[in-house]
């Protein structure tokens, strides 16, 4: 319990000395009315209204507390009767080494501490360099600054004006007139991002899922955005959809149709506004919750899929999967921003485990979803290649018997397919009918008894 | 009873919303934990540094929570928690918004929340030991060193050779010693509940490991297995009601962006302008004068700059001493185990429950019985392997197959781990082989590998290419049928049992072949002192 007694020691004191000391916490901001919108792709768009004062004519004003990675490209500022003459991002940072090559010319004060009676002495010095180490004239001898290795405390009369603790956005504006005039600064920043994280609980008995949407987002910017309006843009502006069709990921077997009455639009993105301001600070995951849905139909299924006309030397097992639809009608009932979903069902005491996740993408509204958990402990299947017969220079008939085991107390059903077919093989013989469901690809289900075995035998033609 | 700390006025002072208090829950009334596999180590040994799996923490904590708005703190959380996963049931009205800050205490955030504002300066006169303080404001920092203005005017931190601190008001209220996880709540009255909070964390494992032990007649085996549950993480978890999941479970890789902002604070690193004299050249070294008091800090001094860093994190990976041995299980008590996982469905995955609350101990290995079966019948099979240019005769594998059956005193599913296959030998037992188990459904053949044997030896030799079949004139040369002969030969006073897979489409044989796992396979009887031979014919 280490931890508890750091945090008593750390924030008592804290606590105790509010009242007296100067206040404890962070500094007040100097941002406005602000508004975030973050995409899918690791950009927001922060659009931040300050009650500022301006004198009439040309002026120069600083805009502290925006992102430390702002594009600088990106800024816009806008108010009424304001013109914009010039936007300066300037990066030149105050340190100690940058505070002393600024001061070579100039002269600074040296104070010596005597190493034997402690006492002081103070002395004006010029800085001539400061090149690897400084060099010093002092009245008319130069010195190196502490060549003898004594203490030597060097103080600076003011930091140069150019020099700053942060970088620093300033704009020069031409105001029309002078006074105080609410001013709209917006600019992109990378740092930001969000994504959907989902809490699936599968109760296999009922066939029904309890659904959770929870948005994510993080804020890795620097900067921490106090009180803002908050809108996630689902879809993405500029990343390629691709990871899609991988096997092992999940699937969207059918894409939906179905319009989401609820959800705002821009264009081609969905819009989520979070109902109320929140705070994000910096170095923060912050998750909302957007979704709740309970007793939605789903079923399990099982899926092995044999990728050649080959004998598999072991057997492998099916894959284990979820079928759900995103439809109004028993199903989610919302589109579905890309995310992870995460399975859970509950154990024999009625606790919820953890039994698989998986990332999909966007999804529509209407859509069927087969979510791959993982793979099933207790159902496998083997392909075997039973005959291989010549009949001429380029064409095989090939016979192929896949085994299926289940050690599960209920029958499974597998969905088997058979891939890298191409367009010249058919099927001569097949012991359950299948579908060709594309020239590569055909389908069967195989039902496997409980604790039992199941054959498919099928006899191809191909050529090569 | 939970420590419960109300910091209301400490936090969100300066925060336009009305201040929500703030309720810290450091205690934990009772933990359950489930353990998964790396899902990428298949069979292989656990990683003892950072295993690779994770678990899924379940914690009941009792919190008061106020009427209102407020925000509740989680402490104590397992170090590789997956923020995004965290699930908070039983508060009365849920759960608005969830957080997980990562914005540490630290020298470097201290500086970096200070800028800016006020602190005290206090220097120590290294002949007179007396202190002084002066007011000060930061005007830069925390990187490339610390600026202060005074009122003497403008100092760099630390560059004059003199003992110089920094000392502050008070500690930030948007700072945590550790990563925290907080939720903000709604509830309608005053009400202390039983809140659970459940989530993903990374940083530990568990494997079955199996103990076999031939019995002295040489045809059964007891099959023993220890449940070896490995936490990596700093945060133990004490009467924890344990679980362990077997089976291939999905993962869903992270993309880059989705990352969670990691706790790492930059160091902070008191840089000064350039220090050579004339004694040195593009090198200085000042030598520091001794405190006054006190020992000296934590400091790095090189170059130029003066680095302070939290070390602890080094020394935690250099001082713990990490026990790796895995395979060595010890042999299994004679008497039927006091405790065992019991074993259950989940979905497609098989879960093993340990039936008492234990200890998971921060970096630790937990070992308890899973598996304890006796007088397990086995066949001992001596297995060849085809290759079709062997110059001289192989030594055979010895494999003890059992079937995974009732009948046959097994039956249950056997997740993945190491085997340890123990022959009696006098009084005692000699470990005589190691490998390794994949996931098995009851149902399944098992095979436990013990070794290579040299009195069972066999020879696959290359026979004359036969001339081409007139039926298949036209062919091309390599679609040519070869004939091969297999000669095994036992050493042994009894008869061996030997098996050979066969590759390839045969054609012709002197001995009947059998099917196994999609293969032709010879399985021959090998006499006591004698040999046995086939003749086999492959189509390329």
């Amino acid at each position: 319990m280490r931890g508890r007694i750091m945090l008593a020691a750390l924030v008592w004191p804290a606590a105790a000395s509010a009242q007296t000391a100067p206040d404890p916490a962070p500094a007040p901001s100097a941002q406005g009315d602000v508004a975030v919108t973050i995409y899918q792709n690791g950009q927001a768009l922060v659009q931040d209204v300050r009650q500022l004062d301006f004198p009439g004519g040309r002026s120069r004003q600083e805009f502290p507390d925006v992102s430390a990675q702002i594009h600088p490209e990106t800024v816009t500022l806008s108010g009424p009767g304001l013109g914009v003459v010039e936007q300066n991002f300037d990066y030149d940072l105050l340190s100690p080494d940058k505070l002393m090559e600024k001061a070579v010319g100039s002269v600074i004060t040296i104070v010596r501490t005597n190493p034997a009676t402690g006492a002081e002495t103070r002395e004006q010095a010029r800085v001539l360099a400061a090149n690897g180490g400084i060099v010093l004239q002092i009245g008319s001898r130069i010195e190196v600054l502490r060549d003898d290795g004594l203490p030597v405390r060097v103080v600076f009369d003011k930091v140069p004006d150019n020099l700053r603790a942060r970088p620093t956005l300033s704009v020069t504006v031409q105001a029309a007139q002078g006074g105080h005039i609410p001013t709209t600064l917006t600019y992109l920043t990378p740092g930001m991002n969000w994504t959907s994280d989902y809490v699936m609980l599968f109760d296999e008995g009922k066939s029904t899922v309890d659904v959770q949407g929870w948005v994510t987002l993080t804020n890795n910017t620097g900067t921490s955005y106090r009180d803002a309006n908050l809108l996630l843009v689902a879809g993405n502006p500029n990343r390629a959809m691709g990871d899609f069709s991988r096997l092992g990921e999940s699937r969207l077997d059918a894409p939906g149709t179905e319009k989401s009455s609820t959800r705002e639009r821009l264009g081609d993105y969905y819009l989520y506004p979070l109902a109320e301001r929140t705070t994000v600070a910096n170095a923060q995951q912050k998750q909302v919750s957007f979704l709740d849905v309970k007793g939605a139909a789903a079923r399990r299924s099982y899926e092995w899929v044999n990728g050649w006309l080959a004998t598999t030397d072991q057997p492998r097992s099916a894959a284990s999967v979820i079928k759900f639809s995103t439809g109004k009608s028993g199903g989610l009932g919302d589109q579905l921003p890309a995310g992870t979903i995460r399975v859970y069902m509950r154990d024999a005491k009625g606790d919820p485990q953890f039994v698989g996740e998986n990332r999909i993408e966007g999804t529509p509204m209407g859509s069927q979803m087969s979510l791959r958990t993982g793979e099933a402990f207790d159902v496998k299947g083997q392909a075997v290649t039973v005959e291989r017969k010549r009949l001429s220079t380029s064409r095989w008939r090939t016979t192929m018997r896949y085994d299926f085991t289940n050690a599960r107390s209920a029958s499974a059903t597998v969905d088997m397919a058979q891939d890298g077919l191409w367009g010249d093989v058919r099927i001569i013989d097949q012991s359950i009918v299948g579908t060709r469901v594309s020239a590569d690809r055909m389908e069967w289900k195989v039902q496997v008894p409980a604790n039992g075995k199941a054959s498919l035998t099928v006899v191809f033609d191909t050529r090569y | 009873m939970g420590r419960v700390v109300v910091l209301a006025f400490v936090l969100l002072a300066a925060m336009p919303a009305a201040a929500q208090p703030v309720v810290t829950s450091d205690h934990v009334d009772q933990v359950s934990v489930t353990l998964y596999r790396d899902p990428s180590r298949a069979e292989g040994a656990m990683n003892p540094n950072w295993p690779g799996g994770f678990a899924l923490i379940t914690e009941t904590r009792t919190i008061a929570v106020p009427a209102g708005r407020a925000v509740l703190r989680f402490e104590g959380v397992a170090q590789g928690m997956l923020p995004e996963t965290a699930i908070v049931t039983g508060l009365p009205r849920g759960v608005v918004e969830k957080n997980r800050d990562a914005r540490l205490l630290s020298p470097a955030s201290l500086i970096d929340t200070y800028l800016k504002r006020r602190v005290t300066i206090r220097r120590t006169n290294p002949e007179t030991g007396k202190v002084t303080t002066s007011a000060g404001v930061i005007e830069s920092g925390p990187d490339d060193g610390v600026l202060l203005t005074t009122a003497d005017g403008v100092e760099a931190l630390r560059c004059s050779g003199l003992p110089e601190k920094l000392s502050y008001p008070g500690v930030p209220a948007d700072l945590s010693p550790r990563p925290t996880l907080s939720v903000v709540t709604d509830s309608p009255s005053a009400v202390t509940v039983t809140v659970q909070l459940s989530y993903l964390a990374q940083g530990f494992d568990w494997s079955a490991n199996y103990v076999v032990r031939v019995a002295p007649d040489g045809r059964t085996l007891d099959l023993f297995a220890w449940m070896t549950v490995a936490n990596g993480g700093s945060e133990g978890f004490r009467g924890a009601h344990t679980r362990a999941v077997a089976g291939g479970l999905s993962r869903a890789a992270r993309a880059a962006e989705d990352e969670a902002p990691s706790g790492s604070t930059p160091a902070l690193q008191l840089r000064c302008w350039p220090m050579d004299i004339t004694s040195t050249h593009d090198r200085w070294s000042v030598e520091r004068l001794p405190l006054p008091e006190s020992g000296p800090p934590d400091v790095y001094e090189e170059r130029g700059d003066v680095t302070i860093k939290g070390r602890r994190f080094m020394q935690r990976i250099q001082n713990v001493p990490m026990a790796i041995t895995v395979m060595s299980a010890p042999p299994p008590p004679p008497a039927p185990p006091a405790m065992m996982a019991q074993q259950e469905d989940l979905g497609d995955l098989k879960l093993y429950r340990i039936p008492e609350p234990v200890t998971v101990a921060a970096r630790s290995r937990k070992q308890v019985a899973m598996i304890d079966r006796h007088g397990v019948p086995f066949e001992a099979v001596y297995v060849g392997q085809f290759s079709s240019d062997q110059r001289q005769s192989a030594s055979s594998a010895l494999i003890l197959r059992v079937q995974n059956r009732w009948e046959e005193h097994l039956g249950l599913p056997l997740p993945a781990g190491g085997v340890a296959v123990f022959e009696p030998h006098g009084d005692k037992s000699l470990l005589v082989g190691e490998s390794e188990l994949a996931d098995l459904a009851v149902g399944e053949e098992v095979e436990f590998k013990v070794g290579s044997n040299s009195d069972l030896r066999y020879q696959v030799t290359a026979l004359p290419a036969l001339a081409p079949n007139p039926l298949n004139a036209g062919e091309s040369a390599a679609a040519r049928e070869r004939p091969y002969r297999i000669t095994v030969t036992n050493a042994r006073a009894t008869p061996a049992t030997f098996e050979i897979a066969i590759p390839g489409p045969v054609t012709a044989t002197t001995a009947p072949l059998t099917e196994r796992k999609g293969g032709k396979t010879w399985r021959v009887s090998v006499p006591a002192n004698g040999e046995a031979t086939l003749d086999v014919t492959i189509r390329d």
